[in-house]
């Protein structure tokens, strides 16, 4: 990635992440999607699984500020999240909006299980509820939000002609 | 090649090993030390996106307050719409009372039930009946005046001939007795609305425009002195021996819901000083307000003919010290000379303040004694002042 790309993929990481916390809080859906797995899912393609690793630890720690009682859970479930990614770009990699929304789905859904899952706060049934139906559906909106940004800021995220 | 691939893929390995380990060890954390590091992360680096957080948190909070708050804006709006309303009727139930208060007896409390159909802008029919006492060709009045007379009545109810029914006459006068005609209702077109003239008054009796004129008295049916209208304008007419004027009707029918009913015993004692002490208590008032007027004026010119001789003796006092003279004792002497004067200034502009405060008052008390007889300490109440003792005074203006 050269350097042009390099800034506009930071500009769109920033985005992402202005987003979730200006958006996000505004609409306090009950599902809400979450710019942070996407803005980690979206650096993770573009880099190689260490440096995705790293990103999604500090993503992790800066959204578990927020929740000390959590402190450490989202690190966890990020840096696995933005390692696997990355790892997996091969796969997921391709100019398909459909495997593109997938990706997306898939990576909010092992997020929150790992999430909640360390976070030991949810647990018996409503632990089962949140994994198989609140988490779902906020992956669902991550994923139809992820790909209609993914079409809007299509220009910033294009790599740039050689 | 294969070899560097597997460096790297052995690098990646302990870069997230050693992430995972981090996040462990944060998540292994005791409770008093969590806080601590995300109160430094969410107070150092993270301040602007918890600040973006906050202010999102409040925009949604104003979005979902904006309905409740519309609602009770509408509220308060229709509160509002009511409390004009409430207070018109509290206003005309303050003045019937009064009414009361003044006629004393004999007189009965109804409500008028306007229809709403086309003969019914000229009758209207009354809550109260024979067994209140109402009997046929009662006077019916509202605190501003004349409203109509009973035609019919009915053990609980009784109806009532406005003054706009065509068949409506009132024998009318003039308040200083100069002037006497016949008061009937004057349409003045087909959506104009009514009012009223008056009729065969005496070629030599003329009126001018906001003369009020009462009931005569003559007929038996209504008393003496109950306000019909105020003069508006002569109109011409056929009769060449007499004059015909338009008034302004004292009563709007249409917005009399609260009437009194006089009965017949009361009607003999006559209705003297009823509308009079009306008239007069608002006259006292306005007096009131343009003495007081009077007063601040005066102590006004009082004050800034003060305020030129403080400020003369000032400048003489500097006029008379040596220039150039050295401030320090000569200064002293010159300033305090000013302050002498200042004050003797200040307790000749008060005394003149007082003086044109007596003055005023005095006036005041004067201009009371000429035209009523009323206490003159006291602002005379509506419903206090004795009725015996208010002469009848012609020519008063409401």
């Amino acid at each position: 990635m050269n350097l042009g790309g390099a800034i506009r993929a930071i500009i769109s990481f920033l985005i992402f992440v202005v987003l979730h916390y200006t958006l996000r809080p505004l609409l306090g859906w009950r599902a809400p999607m979450d710019f942070l797995i996407l803005a980690l899912l979206l650096a993770s393609v573009r880099v190689r699984p260490a440096t995705a690793a790293v990103i999604g630890f500090v993503l992790g720690l800066i959204s578990d500020s927020l929740a000390p009682d959590a402190l450490g859970a989202g690190a966890i479930a990020m840096t696995v999240v933005g390692f696997g990614a990355s790892y997996l770009k091969a796969v997921f990699f391709a100019d398909n909006l459909v495997l593109n929304a997938f990706f997306f789905f898939l990576g909010k859904w092992v997020f929150d299980i790992l999430y909640f899952v360390g976070e030991q706060r949810v647990k018996g049934v409503e632990l089962l509820q949140q994994l198989l139906l609140w988490s779902p559906l906020s992956a669902a909106v991550t994923a139809a939000v992820g790909v209609l940004l993914l079409f809007i800021m299509r220009p910033l995220l294009e790599p740039a002609p050689a | 090649m294969h070899r560097t691939l597997r460096s790297n893929t052995r690098f990646d390995l302990i870069v997230v090993s050693t992430c995972i380990v981090l996040a462990l060890a944060a998540r292994a954390l005791p409770n008093t030390m969590r806080e601590p590091v995300a109160t430094g992360m969410r107070r150092s680096f993270l301040a602007p996106l918890v600040m973006l957080q906050e202010s999102a948190e409040r925009g949604r909070q104003s979005l979902l307050s904006a309905d409740a708050k519309q609602a009770h804006l509408d509220s308060l709006s229709l509160g509002a719409m009511k409390a004009g309303s409430l207070e018109g009727e509290n206003d005309r139930l303050r003045k019937l009372i009064g009414l009361g208060s003044r006629l004393r007896w004999g007189f009965i409390p109804a409500e008028a039930l306007h229809g709403r159909g086309v003969r019914d802008e000229t009758t209207v029919i009354l809550s109260a009946g024979s067994r209140a006492g109402v009997s046929r060709l009662s006077p019916v009045i509202a605190p501003e005046g004349l409203v109509g007379v009973v035609d019919q009545v009915d053990p609980t109810m009784s109806h009532a001939m406005l003054w706009t029914h065509p068949d409506f006459r009132v024998s009318a006068m003039s308040p200083d007795g100069t002037a006497f005609g016949i008061a009937q209702a004057h349409l003045t077109g087909a959506t104009g609305g009514y009012l009223i003239e008056l009729r065969g008054v005496p070629f030599r009796a003329t009126l001018k425009p906001g003369d009020v004129i009462v009931s005569s008295g003559w007929g038996g049916v209504w008393p003496r002195g109950i306000p019909i209208g105020t003069v508006l304008q002569e109109i011409k007419t056929s009769e060449g021996w007499a004059r015909t004027y338009l008034l302004r009707p004292a009563v709007n029918p249409a917005d009399a819901y609260s009437v009194m009913i006089l009965r017949r015993d009361r009607l003999a004692k006559g209705l003297d000083g009823v509308w009079q002490n009306t008239a007069q208590v608002d006259q006292a008032a306005q007096r009131i307000l343009v003495s007081g007027d009077s007063a601040a004026k005066a102590a006004a010119l009082a004050e800034a003919a003060a305020r030129r001789a403080v400020i003369d003796s000032m400048a003489r006092a500097n006029g008379a010290a040596p220039l150039g003279a050295a401030p320090a004792t000569p200064g002293a002497t010159d300033t305090s000379a000013a302050a002498v004067a200042a004050r003797a200034a200040a307790a000749r502009a008060a005394a003149q303040r007082a003086a044109a405060r007596r003055a005023a008052a005095a006036e005041s008390a004067a201009r009371q004694a000429d035209t009523n007889t009323t206490r003159r300490d006291t602002v005379p109440r509506r419903d206090s002042v004795r009725t015996d003792t208010i002469p009848y005074r012609p020519g008063a203006a409401r």
